[in-house]
């Protein structure tokens, strides 16, 4: 085993592949907790989607290069971001639906020019993501989408949290409060781009959704669910693209993402606020009066 | 006692509905208004036009002190996470939060008062408990805190006693009489005619595009009540002949 893994880390593309995924679990940990918090899960999925055809249309005008797939996704997904904002406010569309549709039209103008396109396109990394595909380019676009996002994130956290626990009172106290979403929006697009090439397009939001639910079940403040949510996506990464190198036909993006998801499932299972709160429970309230417990806690 | 505002000749409501026409009115220091009104009838609305959320049709608000840089403020609950993985102590730090940048955190002197404040609200001993397992009226008593945090010299609170028990709910309104004698102005929306009504000087009266201001036992009459929606007839007078002082404010 141990010199499996020597053999491994003697590898160029997997000490790439290690780096990116480190910085790149720093970067995504903050934005996938507050896409949880703010019940934006589903809508980060449909984002990844979103920019698909920004993305195809970079590559196939100028190949797969890391300039392409940044501008080309960023005008699809701010584009996208903006319709969707547009549609919620004059029309009687929610933003979910607003979303929906604009992004299955998204993902269908984006697989219609990736067919066309014909046999030059690497479909599997494309939707999967390929380790093999970290180059330098892709490690700096990793480093500087990180570098803006934990930038950010310093100045936006309390209006993010403010914002995500009172909206009401958020709107109270601050002149644009539409700088908050739309700027997180805008780190939510940057994260999937800079998640595209270890992870796919379909696999991309999962490293940020997955740790920040597992995350979920542990952490009763926004420290430990930021903190904890880097911890199970670092993992994530390093277990998933080891065991992607054990198995060579299987694509980083599904493996990185299973690791998360059994983090999910354990977390589910003996969380203090998952179902192991219920097992507590159950076992605190033979010796605990009724009285006691908060009344909500008697509800449930 | 100064006026913290002023309302002239004000109409509000949206593109195709007016609210009420014509409201001139002065806030004070040191007063509390109670807005009463039927459900739809802009209590809210008026609110979140004072936070300077929306603008009027028509008319004007002056602020003869000039607009306060804080505006404390408890919306209803409707839209509030309790999920949001935060503690007592961090949601009643939040009245402290000045905007954007990297220095809008806590200094020592606010973690300070932050704890004088839960102390205040009678919280201080469950400071680190996480919002999902509070009960309704120790939610509420932390989002008082909040107000208090705020330190403003006018408080609006819409509905603040909704889902709270008797015992917080005097707790509360103790708060309000020790801001009101502060010398803050507070405005407080309330649904039902109650003896919170005793804690009000001024009330203000919406319904069917008419607004009534003055003194709770002018404005709070039986045939006013009924004239502006509030209340049916039979409503009214079974009302003020078994509860004659439900609308008998001792103070005003």
């Amino acid at each position: 085993m141990l010199d499996l893994l020597t053999e491994m880390w003697s590898f160029t593309f997997m000490r790439r592949a290690f780096v990116a995924t480190t910085i790149l679990s720093a970067s995504v940990a903050p934005v996938g907790a507050f896409l949880v918090l703010r019940r934006l899960s589903l809508a980060g999925e449909a984002m990844a989607h979103a920019i698909t055809p920004g993305i195809v249309i970079g590559f196939v005008t100028t190949g797969l290069s890391v300039m392409s797939l940044l501008i080309g996704g960023l005008i699809a997904g701010v584009g996208v971001a903006i319709l969707t904002a547009f549609l919620a406010r004059r029309t009687i569309l929610r933003s979910d639906a607003s979303l929906a549709s604009l992004y299955l039209i998204a993902l269908a103008v984006g697989i219609f020019i990736l067919s066309a396109a014909g046999s030059a396109v690497p479909l599997k990394s494309f939707l999967f993501g390929s380790i093999l595909g970290i180059d330098d380019a892709s490690l700096i676009l990793v480093g500087g989408v990180a570098t803006v996002t934990l930038i950010s994130f310093a100045i936006l956290l309390r209006p993010l949290i403010v914002s995500t626990c009172d909206p009401v009172f958020f709107e109270a106290r601050t002149r644009r409060p539409w700088l908050t979403e739309q700027g997180f929006m805008l780190l939510l697009v940057l994260n999937l781009l800079a998640a595209f090439k270890t992870l796919g397009t379909l696999m991309a939001v999962g490293l940020m959704i997955l740790p920040a639910t597992a995350a979920r079940y542990w952490a009763n403040t926004i420290t430990g669910q930021l903190v904890l949510g880097f911890v199970f996506a670092l993992s994530s990464c390093w277990i998933g693209l080891t065991l992607s190198y054990l198995f060579p036909e299987t694509p980083s993006g599904p493996a990185i993402v299973l690791v998360s998801g059994c983090f999910f499932l354990v977390s589910a299972v003996f969380g203090p606020l998952g179902f192991g709160r219920r097992m507590r429970k159950s076992a605190v309230s033979k010796e605990v009066p009724l009285a006691q417990i908060p009344q909500e806690e008697r509800a449930r | 006692m100064s006026t913290v505002l002023q309302l002239r000749n004000l109409s509000l409501g949206y593109r195709d509905l007016t609210l009420f026409r014509r409201l001139s009115m002065d806030i004070e220091s040191g007063t509390t208004l109670a807005v009463l009104g039927s459900n739809g009838s802009g209590k809210s609305t008026f609110v979140k036009m004072l936070l300077g959320l929306m603008e009027p049709l028509s008319g004007n608000l002056k602020w003869p002190m000039g607009k306060p840089r804080e505006i404390g403020y408890l919306a209803q609950m409707t839209e509030f996470d309790r999920r949001f993985p935060l503690r007592v102590r961090d949601l009643a730090a939040m009245g402290s939060w000045r905007g954007f940048g990297l220095r809008s955190g806590l200094n020592n002197a606010s973690r300070v008062r932050v704890e004088t404040a839960l102390d205040e609200v009678g919280v201080l001993d469950i400071a680190d408990r996480p919002l999902h397992m509070l009960s309704g009226g120790q939610l509420q008593r932390t989002l008082f805190a909040r107000v208090i945090m705020q330190d403003a010299p006018l408080i609006l609170l819409d509905e603040p006693f909704a889902a709270v028990d008797q015992s917080t709910e005097a707790h509360l309104l103790w708060i309000i009489r020790r801001w009101q004698e502060e010398g803050r102005a507070v405005v407080l929306v309330v649904h039902d005619l109650s003896s919170v009504l005793d804690h009000c000087s001024h009330a203000l009266l919406l319904g069917r595009q008419e607004a009534t201001h003055g003194t709770v036992n002018d404005v709070l009459t039986p045939d006013r009540l009924v004239a502006q929606g509030y209340l049916s007839e039979s409503q009214a007078s079974w009302m003020f002949r078994s509860a004659p002082s439900i609308v008998e404010p001792a103070n005003a």
